[in-house]
């Protein structure tokens, strides 16, 4: 069983947020704040903003595939996000700091999952 | 193998069933001929190229790390006018050890100030010397410092697999007894196999015979073929003087079902791999002196603190434009270009280069890559467990390895790696603090040796991706890049030249990084002296 802190509770009536748009934002927080920073400002000059992004915002696909597959920097998250999680993750992005993108659901994540390889696959106990 | 043909036994004569798999392995016992012959596949050059007569022509190197260092050292023993602009203050690039006042501050982070004790450290970025790196090996000969071994595989550690099944999941067990005990379990079921027959098809008797002898031996197995266990993988109670313990007790082997149901046999095949078998090296003291060793040979070609803003050139020669430690703009001008700048960071710089020179920079991904260092009180490791150096295998991607430290046996403190992360899992260990980062490791050492936690007194820890200067641990090729992309960039682009770890197939090794330096200067020294 989950337990919500009261606090937590008292919070989420405040604000009437859908409970997806709070678990976006701590999913976020686990797993994209580090490069593209709690505000999605990224650090220029090393990792992309996602506020403001056109790419973001854009066709779902793009974004969808980008954190399955990974691309330059980025790790691919394939292995360690499920669909829901991917979905609300990029929900949470597509809608926040004045991203007006349409929300994603787990479907269109499943749809692209198949047959991508993975860039960023390494055995990690062979590193170096 | 084919395992259709070993499956059916038929339409292939038992004589050459077993030639046909002496034909699979074909190239590579042809390659460990070679080697046994000293021409081998090691470092494909174990020496720098023998140079003279540069003329004082000018080269400015971009980036002090150890390809950077290299071009620098080669060329100007040739001859050659080298400048060579670095961004931090110190040398070496990756080739960095934390030791007490390192300082260092991630992108979007606090700053961390490293506080071990005098003597220890932590190799955050490269930390070991495969014996065969013979490149590494000629520099740290060169600059006479002193190595030592670096334990990179020890029967008495732990693996800790939670994500297997069964009694054995879960807890710490030594890599001994699952190596022995995965080897004799297999060997009971194959020996007892070919006695039923099973391979009679197959093979003539006299192949059987040895196959079997063969089998027998290598899982320790009985007369009647069953494996009961080795002295090899340790005592209950191990045999010593007078009568207790006298002849001591021999240890009981896990079953075949517990010891495949744990996944722990998973990490056995990786320290056999080409760029892991023994012997491993460590410079003693900490693996930033080698980057020091060069230093002290040619610190005064350096010109540190000094950011690249952009390079320009023209049939005649480069123009680097940059910013110096006071905020001050100048100009290098050279004849040529050695730049070894990550790709990572080099993709956002002004670079003058082609447009599929530019694209091939902006096609390699870089790998996310956390370390912790962790400074105990007490080595219980040693004293507790009798564990001297080595890996403990931890099967939570958050942490893949806890590294016990190859130098400063039975001394009181230490300090061991507390994970080795990669890719999201390091985004995502990187996203924490230093102190919740430092938590994070404690608590899966917990799992392993008790009080773990409560020994912790110090921690250091990066995440290469947020480090500028290099942002990323190391270069990742795809296999579309490698073929499209990569031999781009191994030619030069005009007067400037690329080496680095990313220019090899060692890549995240230093050798990659000394070797791709070696071939780049021989290039460019055939260049210019044909001009």
């Amino acid at each position: 069983m989950r337990v919500v802190p009261v606090l937590a509770l008292v919070a989420a009536s405040l604000c009437a947020k859908p409970a997806a748009a709070a678990d976006g934002a701590s999913l976020y927080k686990d797993n994209c704040a580090a490069c593209h920073r709690p505000t999605g400002q990224g650090i220029p000059g090393a990792f992309p903003a996602l506020a403001g992004s056109k790419f973001v915002q854009g066709d779902a696909k793009e974004p969808i595939g980008r954190v399955l597959h990974g691309r330059g920097g980025m790790p691919s998250f394939q292995d360690e996000l499920t669909d829901l999680q991917i979905a609300t993750i990029l929900s949470y992005v597509r809608v926040s700091w004045g991203n007006k993108g349409k929300p994603i659901n787990p479907t269109q994540v499943t749809a692209l999952r198949g047959g991508g390889k993975r860039e960023n696959a390494k055995a990690v106990l062979q590193a170096h | 193998m084919d395992r259709g043909l070993l499956a059916a036994g038929l339409g292939v004569s038992r004589r050459s069933f077993l030639e046909g798999l002496g034909g699979v392995g074909g190239s590579s016992l042809l390659l460990a001929g070679m080697s046994a012959l000293g021409f081998g596949i090691a470092s494909a050059q174990a020496a720098p190229p023998v140079l003279s007569g540069g003329g004082g022509k000018k080269v400015a190197v971009l980036g002090a790390g150890v390809a950077g260092l290299t071009a620098a050292y080669e060329l100007s023993r040739a001859g050659y006018d080298v400048t060579v602009i670095e961004a931090r203050d110190f040398a070496g690039g990756r080739c960095q050890t934390a030791r007490k006042g390192f300082k260092l501050t991630e992108l979007g982070g606090e700053t961390q100030v490293c506080d071990f004790d005098d003597g220890n450290y932590i190799n955050h970025g490269p930390w070991r010397i495969p014996y065969h790196h013979q490149s590494t090996l000629h520099y740290t000969k060169e600059f006479n410092i002193p190595l030592e071994v670096f334990v990179n595989d020890n029967d008495a550690s732990y693996l800790m697999f939670g994500r297997g099944t069964g009694p054995l999941a879960g807890k710490p067990i030594r890599k001994g007894h699952v190596a022995a005990d995965i080897r004799g379990g297999a060997a009971e079921i194959l020996a007892k196999s070919i006695k039923q027959g099973a391979l009679d098809q197959q093979m003539t008797a006299e192949d059987r015979e040895q196959f079997l002898a063969y089998v027998v031996q290598e899982g320790y197995l009985t007369k009647d073929l069953a494996y009961k266990g080795t002295e090899g993988r340790g005592f209950d109670l191990p045999p010593g003087p007078l009568m207790n313990p006298g002849p001591g007790k021999p240890s009981t082997p896990n079953s075949f079902t517990d010891v495949l149901h744990s996944g722990a046999w998973r990490t056995l095949a990786s320290v056999s791999s080409w760029e892991q078998q023994r012997t491993m090296f460590q410079p003693v003291g900490g693996m930033d002196r080698i980057a020091k060793g060069f230093e002290g040979a040619i610190g005064q070609l350096i010109k540190y603190s000094t950011q690249v803003k952009s390079l320009k050139q023209n049939p005649k020669g480069v123009e680097i434009a940059f910013v110096d430690g006071d905020g001050k703009a100048g100009t290098l001008k050279a004849d040529y270009c050695i730049c070894t700048i990550p790709l990572s960071v080099l993709r956002q710089l002004d670079v003058q280069v082609s447009k599929p020179f530019k694209e091939a920079i902006g096609a390699v991904s870089y790998a996310l890559v956390g370390k912790i260092g962790l400074q105990m009180k007490r080595r219980f490791w040693e004293e507790d467990h009798h564990i001297y150096g080595g890996h403990v295998y931890f099967d939570d991607p958050e942490i893949n390895s806890m590294t016990l430290p190859s130098t400063g046996f039975q001394g009181r403190k230490g300090v061991l790696l507390g994970y080795y992360n990669f890719g999201a899992q390091a985004a995502k260990v990187s996203a924490l603090s230093p102190a919740e980062r430092r938590a994070l490791a404690g608590r899966a050492g917990d799992r392993v040796f008790p009080g773990y936690s409560d020994n912790i007194d110090s921690a250091f820890s990066a995440s290469w991706h947020l480090i500028e200067h290099n942002l990323g641990g190391w270069a990742q090729w795809s296999d579309e890049a490698r073929a499209s992309a990569y031999p781009i960039l191994c030619e030069p682009d005009g007067r400037l030249y690329l080496a680095g770890e990313h220019m090899s197939y060692m890549t995240g090794w230093q050798a990659g990084g000394i070797e791709s330096a070696w071939q780049q200067i021989a290039k460019l020294h055939a260049r210019a002296h044909a001009a």
